[in-house]
């Protein structure tokens, strides 16, 4: 390869790890890399929902587009989708974009016979493929399935039916948000604390509990043995500058010195379910080198452009 | 889309459709990896031999998709060295992903080893 690489290569440490949640830190890389690792696993990491939606009896008290826009918004366990193909792309289908390589058929079909109110949930849609259902967060304990119905989508009367086809398909969050298989994914800077203890020496008992006090989170804390003022939670840090408003209040400025370091990240991803998290995170990194592979594998035309170019004139702020 | 002129091929901006900020700064950063610096003592570096003098992308409006990544080098084609970032990034993106791959299972590994340790106890 013609040129070196100067990028030190980044160290990943996971904190924490469930199904849908994940905390972990990343090292020794660049914020706008951070960056787009959240973009993409908000926007470009690919999942299965509902689509097109086929009503042939409603009775019920939402109307059609109502009741097929909540059903695009139930997310669905979308192992498959990285291996699935966009429905635009299939060539095996007739053109309708229903076959089974691309897309994943439902239906629903409920009627309330009794007196009693009835909930039509998310665990009446049943899948033509077992693989792709809607997301269960039950536990696996027994007292807690009579709880847990499901997401309820529309409630019947006696009398009223609710029966219907839907199609479910390969789509990323940039189309739409229902397809985006991130609750939220935030990353903050790992902050640097440093306490000057000889000027927190100069502080009363009574001045450092109010000092410490003054955090809205608890960041620091004073050992009872000691007598120290210490740092009990370093990320509890939210980056308000309060401690050191209070310390310049009480006349000690500098008493505390936070740095948030430019290469040390720490991430929180939560999913909706549809996919795992630590998987969430794994997909992302793929999408993101699939991205870079299209442009550096891309036949670009070479436009001539001389002082009079259109795009020239752009990136010369004309 | 490459703009640039048939004499002086280290110079040109590259016109991207369908991308944003997640593709346009990640490559600068990569790009900037690689930029010249006028700090005397790091050019004394024998490992030192950057290619990029000038790199930087633009939006030209929020509503249409298209990002602008100009990228000026000292010599070198700058599609070229455009590819060159493009591949720094995949390196970077593949060790990301082992390693979160190896953090996982190691994560893993110790949960369960703690979950034996309080079998045993019961």
């Amino acid at each position: 390869m013609e040129g070196v690489s100067y990028a030190r290569m980044p160290r990943v440490k996971i904190r924490e790890l469930k199904d849908d949640y994940a905390k972990f830190e990343l090292r020794d890389t660049d914020a706008s890399i951070a960056n787009a690792l959240r973009r993409v696993m908000i926007a470009e990491v690919p999942t299965i929902a509902i689509d097109l939606v086929e009503i042939e009896v409603n009775s019920s008290v939402l109307n059609d587009e109502f009741i097929a826009h909540r059903l695009g918004l139930i997310p669905l366990t979308s192992e498959r989708a990285m291996s699935m193909r966009f429905s635009r792309d299939c060539d095996a289908c007739d053109g309708d974009g229903q076959c089974e390589f691309c897309s994943v058929e439902f239906h629903l079909r409920v009627k309330c016979m009794t007196d009693q109110t009835l909930d039509v949930s998310s665990k009446d849609l049943y899948s033509s493929d077992h693989s792709v259902v809607p997301v269960d967060f039950s536990d696996p304990s027994n007292h807690e399935s009579s709880d847990n119905r499901g997401i309820i989508i529309v409630k019947l009367r006696r009398g009223q039916e609710l029966r219907l086809r839907a199609i479910a398909r390969k789509g990323i969050g940039k189309d739409h948000a229902k397809w985006s298989p991130a609750a939220t994914v935030t990353f903050m800077y790992e902050p640097e604390i440093h306490i000057n203890e000889d000027l927190m020496e100069t502080l009363t008992l009574e001045e450092k509990r109010e000092w410490v006090d003054s955090s809205p989170t608890r960041v620091f804390e004073i050992d009872p043995v000691t007598q120290q003022v210490m740092v009990v939670d370093a990320e509890a840090y939210t980056y308000d500058d309060e401690v050191l408003k209070k310390a310049e209040a009480m006349g000690k400025p500098g008493l505390v010195e936070i740095i948030a370091r430019q290469d040390s990240f720490i991430f929180t991803v939560e999913s909706t379910g549809a996919i795992k998290a630590s998987q969430l995170v794994l997909n992302a990194i793929e999408i993101l080198k699939q991205k870079l592979d299209a442009v550096r594998l891309s036949e670009d035309t070479v436009e001539a452009d001389d002082q009079f170019g259109e795009l020239g004139a752009h990136m010369r702020g004309g | 889309m490459e703009h640039g002129s048939y004499s002086d091929p280290s110079k040109s901006t590259f016109s991207f459709g369908d991308e944003d900020h997640t593709f346009a700064n990640s490559v600068r950063f990569s790009l900037n990896q690689d930029a010249i610096y006028a700090d005397e003592a790091l050019s004394l570096l024998l490992s030192y031999s950057p290619r990029v003098s000038f790199c930087g992308y633009s939006i030209p409006h929020p509503s249409d998709n298209r990002v602008n990544i100009r990228v000026q080098t000292t010599g070198d084609p700058a599609r070229e060295v455009l590819n060159d970032a493009c591949q720094d990034l995949m390196l970077m993106c593949q060790h990301v992903r082992s390693t979160f791959d190896k953090a996982v299972s190691d994560f893993k590994k110790g949960k369960t080893r703690k979950g034996n340790k309080d079998m045993n106890v019961d």
